[in-house]
């Protein structure tokens, strides 16, 4: 193995144990910060199952964001299909980190592809948006055109790679392989399939740290996940006692 | 000081351009010393103020998880940046919920987050200045805490949890603002936020016992620090001193009367507001509502039922249990605290109350949803029973009801622009532009409907209205509460069985 | 503190120039008072002030505004005794401006 082949597996080891860590550090910061007083932002489900029940629309079709303007409609136009595609592209990535490929993964592929389509024209949506709306532009911030060229990055050396600069697929997945068995493999010899790979690594590194979060923030809002019980339910912080 | 003009009325809401400081000199009167000690804040800055505040920042982060998340979690989309009235009304982009919370978020940054360490000012972050804390001062009371931006946002960020956070942080350091602090204090020592003793309640209630006698020739009694009631009924002190709020007062005691209720208020307990929640300050808030709970259990009530305040119905509603409870010396039956629409919706159910609509026929009425009662409470068993039964009470009691366009109302409803301690006179400007959405949609239904009564539930929304109407050349006596409809329908007089 | 002067004699008044001690309180102080806002205080003006403080003085807060207007009816008249009225006397509003004339703290809460 050459040198350039151990920095790279060293540095996804580093990048995917900052995310692993990092998000768990958050998950477990924010599970132990009590919520003193009852706030769900009301009408409110009454019990834990309403509660899921008002989260799945919020997580599968922004259902908020819907109620709003012509800017949220727009925003949301961008923004699910930016998700939605997000998920299939990682889907349909998985075929290269296992083997055998199962065949639910195999399903995917057809819809991952018309995915990586969509997603740079959904994320030039996002771009745009914020400055050419006057609001947008005041409130958006070097780290919120970061993330989005970020990923379009991603997405356009991943298209590069499929229909330009073919990479030969069967050293990617040797080194995937070789990097979820712990079995240090060769990196393809391809400096775009390097770049695609090193902006994932990045990504992954700057998600804990991040805005990012929002992924695991929207499950536990308070203002969103709590049950509307206080006249039933006794709710007391350890610090109020 | 310059004259205030109102937006005109069109009856159309339309989104501002930015125009950036529009707002910037809109500020409240600052707490003197001797006021800020007697609600037990550091009198003024102190030398050291940057390491006590960046401390206590810290403790707020580890108390409440609403403050922590909201802060980490927002993406800066904009869902929420016109839907704040105060933008809406002058278009500083300060009044842009996410643009408020960043005064905060960049702080935060600052002391609390790896990135904000690492970048600095690439990571937009900011050290605490004295004149980041000036803009502190002056945005997070121009915000009426009324989470209207919550419904929009994708995560249900709740800007109200980061002003309340603010101003606990700036009041730590010796930053307070005059009005909320004077009302605290005259809460916690004298019972209620307008500091009236309780010869004076009694000297208001014998007043409005005469003038119903005076009119209806019927014995209304309206009973105070009666030990042994069934019901202690609790209401903002402005229902014994303000109009339109005291008509409201007098349609509680004629319920409480056809009702046969053995019912009392407390000279004690004189008040169902609570501004320790708009300071975001635990103590207070417990302290102010323990009077209530203390009350209770000195006059031996059975239940407790509140009257028309908006966020008196939030604290008591939402906080109650978790400030002062548990309640098990109450009778389990009811509900702990009960709204007094409750209690009225359900005697009419029971066909206990009598009514003549043909009394508020000179009325073309709307309903105003007060934000506190539509965003952060319930009413009944079922969610948004908070907006069906005060409009259900009052199509009993009259003839002529239209709702406000629908985006305007329910849980999108507009605050007054008054709420959350902003009703105090030097801010005036800046609520009567933030009332104006309210207005538009005021306007649509006065031209299409010929509206002339705007019925709500909420004492600071009452006073607001009347004071902002005449901005915009509405007459102020077309305010009032749900129960002041009660109380000109309501037939006085022989019981038909509960 | 801002201060108002009058008479020679100086008196300590809030922001909004509430006279920060009611006692402090004389005839010269609510003239002075409308002076600055250009307005005359005419005999009904001072029937509201007379009846503002003697209320004070004995409930410690400014009488609610129906009492008021309940009261200039009886004194001034039947067809007085209402808000409209003492809007006109008072434009900024009885229990605010009356009450800074008769020299009482303002009366502040949701109202
Ligand atoms: C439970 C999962 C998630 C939900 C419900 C969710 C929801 C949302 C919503 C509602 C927005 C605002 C609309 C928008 O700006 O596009 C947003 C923005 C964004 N999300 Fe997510 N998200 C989730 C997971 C993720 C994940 C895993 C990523 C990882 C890359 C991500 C990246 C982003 C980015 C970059 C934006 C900002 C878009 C912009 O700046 O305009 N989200 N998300
Ligand atoms: S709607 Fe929510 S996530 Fe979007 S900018 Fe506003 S607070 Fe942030
Ligand atoms: S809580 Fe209300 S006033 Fe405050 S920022 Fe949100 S919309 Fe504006
Ligand atoms: S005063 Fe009324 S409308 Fe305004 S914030 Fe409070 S409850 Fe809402």
């Amino acid at each position: 193995m050459n040198g350039l082949s151990s920095v790279i597996n060293l540095l996804a080891y580093v990048a995917a144990t900052i995310f692993v860590l990092g998000f768990l550090n958050k998950v477990v910061l924010y599970f132990k910060t009590p919520s003193p007083l009852k706030i769900a932002t009301t009408p409110a489900p009454t019990n834990s199952v309403g509660v899921v029940l008002r989260l799945v629309p919020e997580v599968l079709f922004f259902r908020s964001l819907l109620r709003g303007g012509t800017a949220e409609k727009i925003l949301w136009v961008g923004g699910w299909f930016f998700h939605v595609s997000f998920l299939l592209i990682i889907l349909r990535h998985l075929r290269m980190f296992v083997y055998p490929v199962p065949g639910w993964i195999m399903s995917f592929q057809q819809i991952g592809i018309w995915a990586g389509l969509i997603f740079p024209i959904a994320l030039l949506i996002l771009i745009v948006r914020r400055f050419t709306n006057d609001r947008l532009a005041v409130i958006s911030l070097f780290q919120d055109y970061f993330v989005l060229l970020l990923i379009i990055a991603i997405g356009l050396t991943g298209l590069l790679l499929k229909y330009f600069v073919r990479t030969n697929l069967v050293d990617v997945k040797s080194f995937i392989l070789g990097l979820f068995s712990v079995s240090p493999a060769q990196v393809p010899a391809s400096p775009l399939f390097l770049i695609h790979f090193s902006l994932v690594l990045i990504l992954l590194v700057y998600f804990p740290f991040s805005k990012l979060m929002h992924a695991w923030g929207v499950l536990i809002s308070p203002a969103r996940a709590q049950a509307d019980n206080p006249r039933e339910v006794r709710n007391v912080a350890p610090w109020a006692q | 000081m310059a004259k205030i003009e109102a937006p005109e009325l069109t009856g159309k809401i339309i989104t501002p351009k930015v125009k950036t400081g529009a707002s910037k000199d809109l500020k409240v009167f600052l707490a003197k010393p001797e006021l800020m000690t007697k609600v037990s804040f550091p009198s003024e800055k102190p030398a050291d103020w940057k390491e006590k505040f960046i401390e206590n920042f810290g403790v707020i982060l580890n108390k409440y998880k609403s403050v922590r998340v909201f802060l980490d979690i927002c993406v800066r989309c904009g869902a929420c940046t016109d839907k704040c009235h105060f933008y809406l009304g002058t278009g500083d982009p300060r009044n842009m919920p996410v643009y408020r919370q960043e005064l905060m978020r960049t702080v935060y940054r600052k002391y609390f987050t790896t990135g904000g360490k690492l970048f600095g000012s690439l990571g937009a972050a900011q050290e605490i200045t004295d004149e980041l804390l000036d803009e502190w001062m002056t945005y997070f009371y121009q915000c009426s805490e009324c989470r209207r931006c919550s419904v929009f946002c994708p995560y249900g960020i709740d800007t109200a949890e980061i002003t309340m956070a603010a101003r606990e942080l700036l009041d730590s350091i010796g930053m307070g603002s005059k009005y909320n602090l004077e009302i605290v204090n005259k809460a916690e020592t004298l019972g209620n936020n307008l500091g009236m003793p309780g010869p004076a309640i009694r000297n208001t209630l014998d007043f409005v016992e005469e003038d119903i006698k005076e009119k209806s020739n019927v014995d209304v009694k309206l009973p105070m620090d009666v030990e042994g009631a069934d019901i202690l009924f609790v209401t903002p002190s402005a229902d014994f001193f303000a109009s339109p709020h005291i008509e409201s007062l007098a349609g509680y005691a004629k319920v409480f009367h056809q009702a046969g209720a053995s019912w009392t208020m407390s000279s004690y307990a004189s008040e169902g507001g609570n501004f320790g929640m708009f300071i975001g300050n635990y103590n207070h808030m417990k302290a102010i509502n323990a009077r209530i709970w203390k009350a209770a259990r000195e006059l031996k009530v059975k239940r407790v039922i509140v009257g028309e305040c908006g966020h008196a119905w939030r604290v008591l509603y939402a906080f109650s249990n978790s400030l002062n409870g548990p309640f098990d010396f109450l009778d389990s039956r009811y509900r702990v605290p009960q709204h007094i629409c409750e209690y009225t919706l359900d005697l009419i159910k029971r066909g206990a109350l009598k009514f003549d609509k043909t009394a508020n026929d000179q009325f073309s009425v709307t309903y105003h949803d007060s934000c506190n009662v539509a965003r952060a409470t319930r009413m009944g068993e079922t969610p948004g029973d908070q907006f069906t039964i005060p409009r259900e009470i009052i199509r009993t009691v009259c003839n002529k009801f239209v709702d406000m366009d629908a985006d305007t109302i329910g849980d999108r409803t507009f605050c007054c622009g008054g709420g959350g301690g902003t009703l105090t006179d030097e801010l005036i400007d800046i609520r009567v532009k933030g009332a104006m959405p309210r207005m538009q949609a005021l306007k649509r239904v006065k031209d299409s409907h010929n509206v002339n009564f705007f019925a709500l539930i909420c004492a600071i929304c009452k006073a607001q209205f009347t004071k902002v109407f005449p901005y915009y050349g509405i007459d102020m006596e077309e305010v009032g509460g749900v129960h002041q409809l009660v109380s000109n329908a309501i037939i006085l007089g022989a019981k038909e069985g509960i | 503190m801002p201060n108002l002067e009058v008479e020679g004699k100086s008196y300590e008044v809030d922001e909004e120039g509430y006279l920060m001690d009611w006692q402090n309180w004389n005839e010269a102080i609510a003239a002075a008072m409308a002076k600055q806002d250009g307005l005359e205080l005419s005999q009904s003006h001072w029937e509201v002030i007379k009846f503002l403080r003697e209320y004070f003085e004995k409930y410690q807060i400014a009488p609610m505004i129906k009492i008021l207007t309940k009261e200039i009816g009886k004194v001034l008249g039947p067809e007085k005794g209402n808000t409209k009225y003492l809007y006109e006397l008072y434009p900024a509003g009885p229990a605010k401006q009356a009450c800074r004339y008769a020299g009482l703290p303002k009366p502040t809460g949701c109202v």
